[in-house]
């Protein structure tokens, strides 16, 4: 299990066996830990300015301690409460899922993940036309050419129907 | 040559028999066709026309495979879009881009043997790098194809599925797919002619004058040709199963500095690496792009620029290019 937990944080599971596993680790306690203990391993490792350690068990306990007030109060300012607390919550989460997948991709690959969510567009810039000797470079010793012959030399050369738009280019820092 | 194929298989059908003691029979299977294919492209005279097809981008191509006495010559034209041609001999590239009105010989292949074939090794890292799978029969170009199904163990690399002739043993249809099951890039014939008469009147022409008096310009010029290095670049980030293959200094765009490249292959994609001089040139952009199942990611560090590209997913060659190191050899 330990194993599975330590290759999940390092992107090496299918998304299937990624989501059995996120499920366990929801639905058990000492598994939960095991996560949290290794993120603390893995902060204290890469030695960030702060590191994150599990408040959540200390803050409850705080709770039970804490006076329950009944004061009335007007029904918009609940409302605004409660939207608040949902966007907060929202905000939260997003924070969350960010973080998982540059835990699983490394940083620089977080845009790109999001643009490819977009169907309409492509995921990414085009290779620029002067970029094909690379390409052409490569295909000579790629074995898709034994495979097909010269058939995939069509990505050297093939073209776009459509304009390229110039695009900040998600790989740069 | 269908014969030749035939006899191959029979062939491949007793190795099967040892080999599934090592690998899970349907694995050994996969492979196995795998070479059947790689086979049949060096023995087979065809000629068909194919779509090309990446993100929203539809290209179609016409493809003439031949074999002569000194080996294969194959001619790809675009059929649709700006002119294009490439015409290939051992490893001897002639492009015409519209463009250009000018055929050049924009490459030429080291070290490759006259069959290529999957070696031993480049087996093993394939079996330990990717289930294979029978997915069942069907029809492409209106031929008969067996569906092999090759699915990598980490994201690091694609999926390939690829549709096999059962007869010629031919590549009728080839996929990438990502860690999503979502289609990256795919290849298919739509009509192909296996065998009879194929017009060589191209071949005849370019084996007697150098390819020039059909407009194609060969340049015997020495300095493009690579030559093997030891450069003392490495890069660690190229994952497991990736067999360096070829290292060699050779000339590029011109007139510059002769550039290093380095290729690793695990027997169904490819990564190469090349590393250069900066030279200032304010054009060079870095950053990934890509076409395709095609990555490419330049990043100038330091006084050089290195450029990684590969039919393997971005994350993999920006991995691979942030890894690159000089050891100092």
């Amino acid at each position: 299990m330990k194993q599975k937990i330590s290759a999940l944080m390092d992107g090496e599971l299918f998304e299937d066996e990624s989501e059995v596993l996120l499920d366990q680790i929801k639905g058990n306690q000492s598994v939960r830990k095991n996560w949290a203990a290794y993120h603390l391993i893995g902060d204290v490792l890469r030695q960030p300015e702060h590191i994150h350690c599990d408040l959540s068990a200390k803050v409850r306990e705080l709770m039970q301690d804490e006076p329950v007030l009944f004061a009335p109060r007007g029904r918009a300012i609940r409302e605004k409460t409660r939207a608040f607390a949902l966007s907060a919550a929202a905000s939260l989460a997003a924070i969350g899922v960010v973080s998982w997948m540059s835990l699983q991709i490394g940083p620089e690959s977080v845009p790109r993940m999001a643009m490819q969510s977009n169907p309409i567009h492509p995921a990414k810039a085009e290779i620029l036309p002067k970029s094909n000797d690379y390409l052409m470079a490569h295909q000579e010793f790629s074995p898709s050419t034994d495979m097909s012959g010269g058939a995939y030399y069509i990505r050297t050369v093939s073209y776009r129907t459509d304009d390229i738009q110039p695009r900040n280019n998600p790989g740069n820092k | 040559m269908k014969l030749s194929v035939v006899i191959f298989r029979m062939l491949l059908g007793v190795s099967l028999l040892v080999a599934s003691n090592v690998y899970g029979e349907e694995d050994s299977a996969g492979f196995d066709w795998l070479k059947v294919v790689i086979f049949a492209e060096h023995q087979t005279d065809y000629s068909g026309a194919f779509v090309y097809q990446y993100d929203n981008q539809v290209n179609t191509s016409r493809i003439t495979h031949v074999i002569e006495k000194d080996g294969g010559y194959e001619k790809l034209e675009s059929l649709d879009g700006p002119q294009r041609e490439i015409v290939r001999h051992h490893g001897q590239i002639w492009s015409h881009l519209d463009h250009e009105h000018e055929m050049e010989q924009v490459g030429s292949q080291q070290a490759r043997g006259k069959f290529p074939s999957l070696l031993p090794e480049q087996l093993s890292s394939l079996s330990a790098n990717y289930r294979a799978k029978l997915s069942g029969y069907e029809r492409v170009a209106g031929y008969n194809a067996q569906v092999v199904l090759f699915k990598p163990i980490d994201s690091l690399r694609y999926t390939h599925k690829i549709w096999v002739h059962t007869d010629s043993g031919l590549l009728l249809k080839a996929a990438v797919l990502d860690s999503k099951n979502k289609l990256v890039e795919q290849y298919a014939f739509t009509q192909l002619q296996i065998g009879g008469k194929i017009d060589r009147s191209w071949v005849k022409q370019g084996a007697r004058t150098g390819l020039q008096g059909s407009g194609f310009h060969q340049q015997h010029d020495t300095s493009r040709v690579g030559f093997p290095v030891n450069s003392g670049w490495v890069a660690d980030g190229i994952p497991a199963g990736y067999k360096k293959t070829m290292e060699i200094q050779r000339p590029m765009h011109g007139n510059h500095a002769p550039v290093t490249q380095i290729v690793f292959s695990d027997g169904l994609s490819a990564i190469s690496i090349f590393i250069e001089l900066e030279d200032g040139d304010e054009d060079d952009v870095e950053g990934l792009s890509g076409r395709g199942a095609m990555n490419l990611y330049h990043k100038v560090v330091g006084k050089y620029l290195y450029t990684v590209v590969g039919e393997v997913p971005p994350q993999t060659v920006m991995r691979v290019l942030d890894s690159i190191r000089n050891n100092g050899s």
